[in-house]
Order: C-alpha cells, then structure tokens, then sequence
C-alpha cells in the first residue's frame, strides 16, 4: 500500500517508462476544476483499473488521455512521448483505442463498418485484424451484415470490444464495461477483458462496480472529486477497509 | 508507480491522497470560488470591467425605469427639434420594441424567428387596409392595433404548429421563407380584391390615417414619441413579468436543456410556440403603430435588411437580457446616422474614427504588442502608397480625401478617379481580414491586425464615405458572424458553461 | 378575365392542353434537377453537424458567377476563343472546385469557432454570412443581371446553338441539348455521391461522424476534416448546379441563391432530411409543383406556392416522404 505521491523516484530510476503516464494534470470545465494534480501509470501489458464514484472525474480522465479534453496544466505521455497537444486522431494511431461508455456503436452501420471504422486509421481493417477479432468473437462474423444499433446490449459490448481491437492497440481504454448489462454479461464481459489483458494489450478500465474490476486488475487508482485518494496491487485494495465501505459494500 | 509496496495489509492509514491535500472544507469553498468567477474577472479588467460587472448585477428593473426617466425628458434637452426627435427618438424606440419582442422569442424561448419582420409587416398592413383611404375604412386605432396584432398571432400560431416537430430547425427554415413569401406577396403577387390589389403592390399603401384613439388624434411628433414610449414601456413590463413567473423559469429550463425540462413535465414545445407567437403580437403591434408613424405600408421596409438589423440589436444587447435590448437599439441605431454619408462634421466623424482605432489598440496587452501594431501599420501604410504608386501609376494615389485633411495623402491610397470596382473590393476584402483576424490567435492574430487596420482606414476614406447603403448592411451580417466566434452570449450576455 | 384565381386557372389548364402540360412537367424536372443537387448539399451538412446551413444557396449564386467569369474570360458566349465543349467543361471544373472552397472556408471561419456553442449561434452565424454573401455579390456586381447568353454558346453566328436543338421531341414538345445536359449531369453526380457516401472510407466516416461525432472522433477519424469534406462536396454540388443554372436559365443575379436555397431547403425536408434519395426525389417534386404553378397560376405564385408545400408537408408528414422518424438522440 503506497500513498500516491509515495517513492515516484525512490527505487525506479532503472525501471522502462511506462506505456501511459498523465503527470500532474489539472482539467477544467470553464471555471470549474475537475481534474485536479492527477498523476497515472499504465505500464505495458498492465491492466489498471480507475475506479470512483459518480463525478469523479473517472471519464474526464480517459478524454483527457484520448485529448478529447485538453489538460491546463500538466502533461500527458505515450510510450515516452510528449502528446499534451497532440490530436486525438494522432494518439489513436499511436496505439490507443476505447471502447466508450455505452458503447457508443454507429447505429445505422453495419458490424463489419463498425468494425472498419475501428482500424480507420489502419486502412480500414486487415485481413488478419478482421479474423483476430472474429475468432474472439465469432457471433460477430455471423452477424457482420446486420445494424449494430438493431443487436442487443450484450452483443452490442462485443462490437464495441470487437471495434477497439481492430486497431490491434497498445492500450485499450475501457469507459465502464459493467454499464447497463445484465449481471451475467457483467462476468461475460470482464472475462474477455481478461483474455484480452491476457493477449498482451495493457489496459485502463474505469469503473464504478470495484469488485469485478480489481478481480482482474493487476493494480488500482481510486479517484474522488478529482483527486486521486488511493492507489496500489488491485489484491491489497480489495481488502482495504475505506474501499470496502465505499464500493464493495461489505 | 511499480507494483512494490511496503507493508502489505495495513489499511489504516486514513486515504490521504497526495501532499498539499486540502482539509474537507474546501470542498465548499470551491462552489462559492466559482459562483464570485464573474466577480472576479471583472475586477480583473479595471474600471471598464467594473462598470460592465455593475451594468450585469444591476436588476433589470432598475435599468428599465432609468431608461423611461431618461427617454422621457430627451425631448425637452437632446432632440429638441421634431427631426431629430423623428429619426434619433421615435425610430430608436420602434426599435427598441422590435428588439423586445424578438428577445422574447430568440433570446428567452432560444427559437431562431427569422420571419419576425414579416409579422411586422402584417402589423402595419393590417393598419393600412382599416386605417386610410385606400379602401375607405377609417378604423380608429383602439379597433385596428388589436386586430393588427391578431392578423400577426393567426399566421403564427400555423407555423409554430407545423415546425413543433423539429422546432429549432424547422421553425427558423419556415419563418425566413414565411418572410420572403410576404414579400412576394405584398410586391408582386398582389392578388385583386374589390377592384385594386390588395396590398398596393410595389407602391405599397399610403396615406394612412394618425393614430386616433377614442376620437383623439396622435399628429405631433412628441405625442407619437410619447405614445411609443408608452407602449415599449408596457410590452417591457409584460415580458419582464412573465420572465419572472412560472412561465419565465419553464422558458430558461427548456432553452438550457429541453430534454430534462421535458422530463420535468414542462410542456416544452407549447411553451416556445407561445413566446413565438408572444413576440409576433408584438411585431404586429409595432408593425401598425410604425405604419401610422411614416404613414404608409411598403413591403420594402420588411425585408431581410431589417431582420439583420433586429438580430444586430438583440445580439448587441445579449441573449436574455432585456435591457441589453435597450442598450442594442440606441447603439444600432446611432451607429447608423454615424454610417450616413459624411455631409455633416466630416472631420468629426474622421477623428471620432481614427481615435477609436486608437483607443482599441491601445488597449492591447503587453504593450509592446500595440507599439508592434501601431508601428505595422503606419509602416505598412507607407510601404503599400509607395508601391501602388510606383507600380499602378499616379492616378492611383494623388485622390484627395473628403473635407481636407491633407496629412492623410501620403498614407491612405484614394484614386483620383473612379477606378470601376475598386472600392467595393477594398471593403469585401477588409471585411474577410476581419473574419481571418477574429479567428487567428496569438502572434499571429497582432501580424494580421496591421494590414487589417490599413484596409479598415482605406475603406473608411473610400468607401464609407460614398456609399454606406449596402455596406452598412454588410456590416451588420459580418457582425453576427463575428460576435458569434468571439461572444456566443451576445456582447453584454452572461457566459455560460458548456460541459463536454 | 375572372377575379378568381381558381377560374384563371382552369382557364389556363384547358388553354394549354398537354402539350403545354407536357412543357411544364419537362421545365419542372429539369429546375427540381438543380433543386436536388443543392438540397443535397442542405441534407449533408444537415445530417453531419446539425446545421442549416443558410449560406448553401448563396454558394449556389457564387458559383453561377464563377462560371460567368470564366466564360467573359474566354470570349464571352457570342465570340468564345476556344471551342465550346472545352469551355463549359471548363466552367464547370472552376465553378465546382472554386465552390467548395468557397464551402470549406465558411465552415472554417464561421461555424469551426461554434462547435460547442448553443446552437443558436451557428444558425445566427449561418443567416450573417448568407446576408455578407449576397450583398458583398450585390455590391461588385452592381445588382446586374450578367447573361451567360447560353443559347448563343458554339452557334456560328448567334442564336440557337447547338444547346437549344432538341434531341428528342414528346407530343411535339422538344427536349434540348441543354436541358439533357442538367438532367444527366445531376444524376451522374448523386450517383457519385452515393458511391462516395456508401462505399469509400471517407463516405463510412461522414456516416459515422453525422451519427456520433465524439465516438467517431474516438476511433481516430479527424471529424474537423470530415466536416470539411462535407461542406466541400455539398459545395461542389452547388458549383456545378450553379454552372448549369447558368447555362439553362441564362442569367447571373445576386438574388437567385436565396430563393433558389429555399426551395432547395423546402426539397430537403419534403423528401425527407438527412436522406440523400429525399433530397433527389424532393428536389424534382418542388420543381415540378413550381413549373405548374408557374404555368397554370402565374409566375407570381410560384413562391407561395412552394411554401404552401412546404407547411402542408411539415403538418400533415413531418418526416418527409422518404424519412425515418426522428430518433431523438439522448
């Protein structure tokens, strides 16, 4: 268990650069500050989950990674390099990818577009892209010419999944996997995402439901009106007695 | 941050995230930090920003019975004469009206009526056809101003029905081709009825009755002046009652976010049909009480320029705010005598001109960014007289400017002859330097000011001098465009947060 | 002569016969042609930001003035100094490309700045530069009518060339080079524009765009450029129509692009907005209502007519003939 400012250049001066790091960012809405001095690491092949209550500041956090929203003061890197002010479609071919709270889906396209738009930056989609993510998810193949707006929410998650990982990502962010779905397709879903993590993509997944989340996360932040209150091993914060209270629920 | 921590299973330690945390209590102090922003920042602006931060808090009815005390003695000190008290006085007051009630539909309902001058013009022809000779009914006011607002509501309340669907969208689409088929109606087709053209076609109505009520007739100036004072001073009350009311809240819950204030049970879009129709009562009202002013009814004065005009004021003046209507109308409508051609003071306005350009540049800072300014462009004034004369030929340069002013020769390029278009490109050109300089930032935007001021002094001597019909129009059109990249509020609006 | 209009107009009917019906339904399908070219441009940028786009009909005007001046600058109709087919082809490549930057530089300048506005403020910015652009044309052209003299164009000595021979004649009503020429052209474009819509990547990102912009943004689409693209072919619709307007008409005006941009507009959502097949299949209908109300009732109806048309469709189907209803988006 770290306090967060804990040993930033105690004992790591040999360890690689993360894959994500936001340092010190300050995010505001007009004259409202939301996201306040936060620091963040995804390292490669990590996955990190971000959890904190409504209004947070848990999905400014990830627009300010894609630079959806831009920091005032702070910055933010990807694998060593400055993107403060880079655009989002930039950090989208540098390897990033999300698959948005709600998903998000183009409603009138088919999956196979939804899938396309998904390696936009790519071409559109190779050959080996499409059957990667065919084989993760073969009722997409099947259903490849119908709407996505017409498919229900769980084979929806998949599209959206399926979508993120057309991009073949580096980091795959994960806006609130849990939202809106069964509790059934709650378990479906995190077990992709492990499988996912498990391919190698590193992964920062927001949440609000902590329990799933830190079962399969190697570490966890928990972020409060803006700050960050607690970080560490996912395995030591679910046994942490103020989480407990606050998200668990036992 | 590695994954290597110390002691595993010492949850203790109350989560006290990172070193400068603030104790509990600031969690308040953040809401009451950000609702003294505005305070805030107008004490950061100096004197000027003090008095915009006053003129913002100040109560609107505050500001309304000041207006009347004011506008009701000018007659007796600034507008002695019946002309000025005309064109300054009676005009800027129609105006003001006009404005009162597009506010109630663009700036309270948040719906774009781009046919509110054609409701206008029902007013006045409403007025026309039961007020004059023309088909020998003499009405008197009491009778015909009531049902010149009716003849607004009915055509009103249809589109507002049909749009409901779309109403933001649909409503701006039908109302501005509502306003252009009333003009092709009222100029062109004309339709017979009792053996004349119905609306007197291109010549329009004239001679039109004065206003009589109950027997008494409005002739003076000052009469009519009073009577229109009187008039706005009750349509302002009006919607500055309803504002406050029941109906005022649904109004600014709907336009903020219609989809919560639907869910609340407002009936949204029955609400925003209302302050349209609301504000075509009050078109049609000004519509009558303007044709009996000039005394006649003449498509010509509805068209779109007008429209332009009225969305100038309501935008000058700020979404929502009632009195900023007051303010738009009084500086619209000066800013269109100072746009007259300069028969009267030319050296006046020239100063008044020059000085002004000064005085905003001079405002800049850091202050070495309006020496870089100042500087550029007196430079770049010489550098383009000196190359237009030697490229171009004399003929170019050595025109004279209006009423003297010598010093200007060397610096300002004037042909000395009507050099065909010349002119009119000069002011199309500033006018997209201005677009160009409003959207650029930084450095960048103090390297195109110079060029940009230039051109503003070269279209000043050239063109706005001669012809400020259409340019003045112009004008107004880009001034929307630009007050809405800088200021979406409207200048003396109050900003709001958009939360992405 | 009656002082109802309704006699006047039967009168008219029996005086024409079919023919003259058959002249007016070819007039009707050859000016809605145009209409759906500029009500595609209306939809499109419509479907992507939300937007009326008020300006889209003077870009239309400005494009009927680019090919004016590239017609004076070859010659002119009656004496042009290169041959006549490389000449309107001509036209028609500067008239596009000079419309769609004209497009693209009115999205940049005036509606870029907005994007997070209250949406009022682009429809007031829209409405500003449709007012800037045709008084700024008003201005330089002096409110002249400049003629294309289009019937004049590759004839030997004058009138009557080879635009105005009929091709083909129905029940003794020819049909002009000229007008095949606008018909075609309109078609070969939408279909290029459906090609493009359906079936390349930018057309697959536009969707997306106008269905969710911010998740569009989220999949790496540059959505500022995608919107620019968009005004750039609407605009580019709009150049050629204004080409062909040019040369089916005759004329230049400054005050062609507002009406002809609320009719186009009234085709738009007749058909049905934010479908590009409405916009087609309106443009022609309002066409055809226009040039038989031009015929039968006179030409001082034509306007109210149209927007007679235009309220009986917003009450009675609000959706337009080939719409969906509307999904509000939460």
């Amino acid at each position: 268990m770290t306090d967060v400012d804990g040993e930033q250049d105690a004992g790591n001066g040999a360890a690689p650069e993360p894959l994500l790091r936001l340092d010190a960012v300050d995010t505001f809405y007009g004259p409202i500050h939301i996201l306040q001095g936060l620091n963040l690491e995804v390292g490669a092949g990590e996955l990190v989950c971000l959890l904190g209550g409504n209004a947070s500041g848990k999905s400014t956090t990830l627009k300010t990674v894609l630079g959806i929203v831009r920091p005032r003061n702070g910055s933010v890197s990807f694998e060593g390099e400055d993107i403060t002010s880079r655009s989002t479609s930039y950090r989208i071919g540098k390897g990033m990818a999300i698959v948005p709270e709600n998903r998000r889906l183009f409603g009138p396209m088919t999956v196979l577009e939804n899938l396309e738009m998904g390696a936009y930056l790519h071409g559109g989609g190779a050959k080996e892209d499409f059957d990667r993510v065919y084989t993760l998810f073969p009722l997409l193949h099947e259903r490849r010419k119908q709407l996505a707006g017409t498919m229900s929410g769980g084979e929806q998650q998949m599209v959206a999944m399926g979508r993120a990982l057309m991009a073949k990502p580096k980091l795959l962010l994960m806006d609130e996997p849990s939202m809106g779905l069964a509790p059934i397709l709650v378990e479906r879903s995190f077990e992709i995402i492990k499988q996912v993590h498990e391919s190698g993509v590193a992964m920062l997944v927001v949440e609000q439901n902590a329990n799933v989340s830190l079962s399969i996360a190697d570490r966890g932040y928990v972020l409060s009106t803006g700050r960050l209150v607690l970080e560490g091993p996912a395995a030591e914060l679910r046994e942490h007695e103020d989480l407990r209270k606050a998200y668990l629920g036992r | 941050m590695s994954d290597a921590s110390d002691t595993p299973g010492v949850p203790e330690p109350p989560p006290e995230p990172e070193a400068p945390e603030a104790e509990p209590g600031s969690r308040i102090g953040i809401d009451s930090w950000v609702a003294e922003a505005d305070q805030r920042r107008a004490r950061g602006r100096g004197p000027l920003g003090l008095a915009a931060w006053g003129w913002e808090s100040a109560p609107d009815s505050t500001k309304l019975l000041a207006f009347v005390a004011i506008a009701a003695s000018l007659p007796f000190w600034l507008l002695k004469s019946e002309g000025d008290l005309f064109n300054f006085g009676l005009f800027t007051l129609i105006f003001v009206g006009l404005g009162l009630g597009l506010q109630v539909v663009v700036g309270l309902a948040g719906l774009l009526d781009l046919g509110y001058v054609a409701f206008y013009g029902i007013g006045a022809y409403a007025y026309a056809l039961l007020s004059s000779g023309y088909y020998g009914h003499h009405w008197p006011a009491e009778a015909t101003l009531p049902i010149a607002m009716g003849a607004a509501v009915i055509p009103a309340a249809i589109l507002g029905f049909a749009a409901r669907r779309l109403l933001g969208d649909y409503l701006a689409i039908v109302t501005l081709f509502f306003a252009q088929a009333f003009l092709v109606f009222t100029n062109v087709t004309n339709p017979t009825l009792f053996g004349k053209g119905i609306t007197g076609g291109a010549n329009g109505i004239p001679n039109l009755d004065p206003l009589t009520f109950f027997g008494y007739k409005l002739t003076s100036t000052k009469q009519l002046y009073f009577f229109t004072l009187g008039t706005v001073v009750v349509v302002a009350a009006a919607i500055y009652l309803a504002n406050q009311s029941r109906i005022g809240r649904a109004w600014r819950a709907s336009r903020e976010d219609p989809l919560a204030a639907e869910v609340m049970s407002i009936p949204v879009n029955r609400l925003k049909i209302l302050a349209f129709i609301f504000g075509s009562a009050v078109a049609g009202l000004l519509g009558a009480i303007y044709a009996a002013v000039s005394t006649a009814a003449v498509s010509t004065n509805f068209n779109i320029g007008v429209l332009i005009i009225l969305y100038a004021i309501v935008i000058l003046g700020g979404f929502g705010s009632i009195a900023g209507v007051f303010v738009g109308a009084i500086v619209i409508n000066v800013s269109f005598e100072f746009l007259e051609p300069q028969t009267d003071y030319p050296s006046f306005k020239r100063w008044l001109f020059y000085g002004l350009i000064i005085f905003v540049i001079a405002r800049l800072k850091p202050w070495y960014r309006a020496a870089v300014i100042l500087a550029g462009t007196v430079g770049f004034g010489f550098a383009v007289h000196a190359v237009v004369a030697a490229m171009a030929g004399h003929a170019w340069t050595t025109g004279k400017p209006i009423s003297g002013a010598g010093w200007l020769t060397h610096w300002v390029v004037i042909p000395r002859l009507n050099h065909g278009n010349f002119d009119n490109f000069l002011y199309i050109g500033l006018v997209l330097a201005v677009m160009l300089v409003a959207s650029l930032k930084g450095w960048w935007r103090t390297i195109a000011l110079a060029p940009t001021l230039y051109l503003t002094a070269l279209v000043w001597e050239n063109v706005l001098v001669t012809s400020p019909g259409v340019t003045a129009l112009i004008l107004f059109g880009v001034m929307l465009i630009v007050l809405m990249a800088i200021r979406p509020q409207g200048l003396l609006g109050t900003s709001r947060v958009e939360i992405v | 002569m009656h002082h109802l209009l309704l006699f006047n107009i039967i009168d008219q009917i029996r005086a024409l016969g079919w023919g003259g019906a058959f002249t007016l339904l070819r007039n009707g399908i050859v000016l809605g042609s145009l209409y759906s070219l500029i009500a595609l441009g209306y939809t499109m940028v419509y479907g992507i930001l939300k937007l009326l786009n008020f300006a889209h009909g003077d870009v239309f005007m400005i494009g009927t003035f680019m090919g004016y001046g590239v017609l004076i600058a070859f010659g002119g109709a009656l004496a042009p100094t290169i041959p006549f087919i490389p000449l309107i082809l001509l036209m028609f490549a500067v008239s596009m490309a000079g419309s769609g930057v004209v497009g693209v530089g009115i999205e940049r300048f005036a509606y870029r700045p907005l994007r997070n506005a209250p949406r009022i403020a682009p429809l007031i910015s829209a409405l500003g530069v449709a007012f800037f652009l045709e008084n700024s044309a008003q201005l330089l052209t002096n409110s002249a009518h400049e003629l294309y003299n289009g019937y004049a164009l590759g004839g030997k000595n004058g009138n009557f060339g080879p635009l105005l021979n009929p091709v083909f004649t129905i029940d003794q009503v020819p049909v002009t080079v000229i007008m095949v020429i606008v018909v075609l052209t309109a078609i070969a474009l939408m279909a290029a524009l459906v090609l493009i819509v359906y079936r390349t990547k930018l057309g697959k990102a536009m969707r997306a765009t106008s269905f969710d912009r911010e998740a569009a943004s989220m999949m790496g689409i540059d959505t500022d450029r995608v919107i620019s693209m968009t005004f750039f072919i609407g605009s580019v619709l709009a150049g050629a129509a204004g080409v062909m307007y040019g040369l089916y008409i005759g004329d230049a005006y400054f005050f062609i692009g507002f009406l002809f941009g609320l009719k186009a507009f009234t085709a738009a959502v007749v058909g049905g907005i934010g479908s590009l097949p409405g916009a087609m299949l309106g443009g022609v209908l309002i066409g055809v209502v226009e040039a038989f109300a031009t015929g039968y009732a006179g030409g001082q109806w034509s306007e109210i007519v149209v927007f007679g048309i235009l309220i009986l469709f917003l009450l009675v189907r609000p959706t337009g003939l080939l719409g969906s209803p509307a999904i509000q988006k939460v």
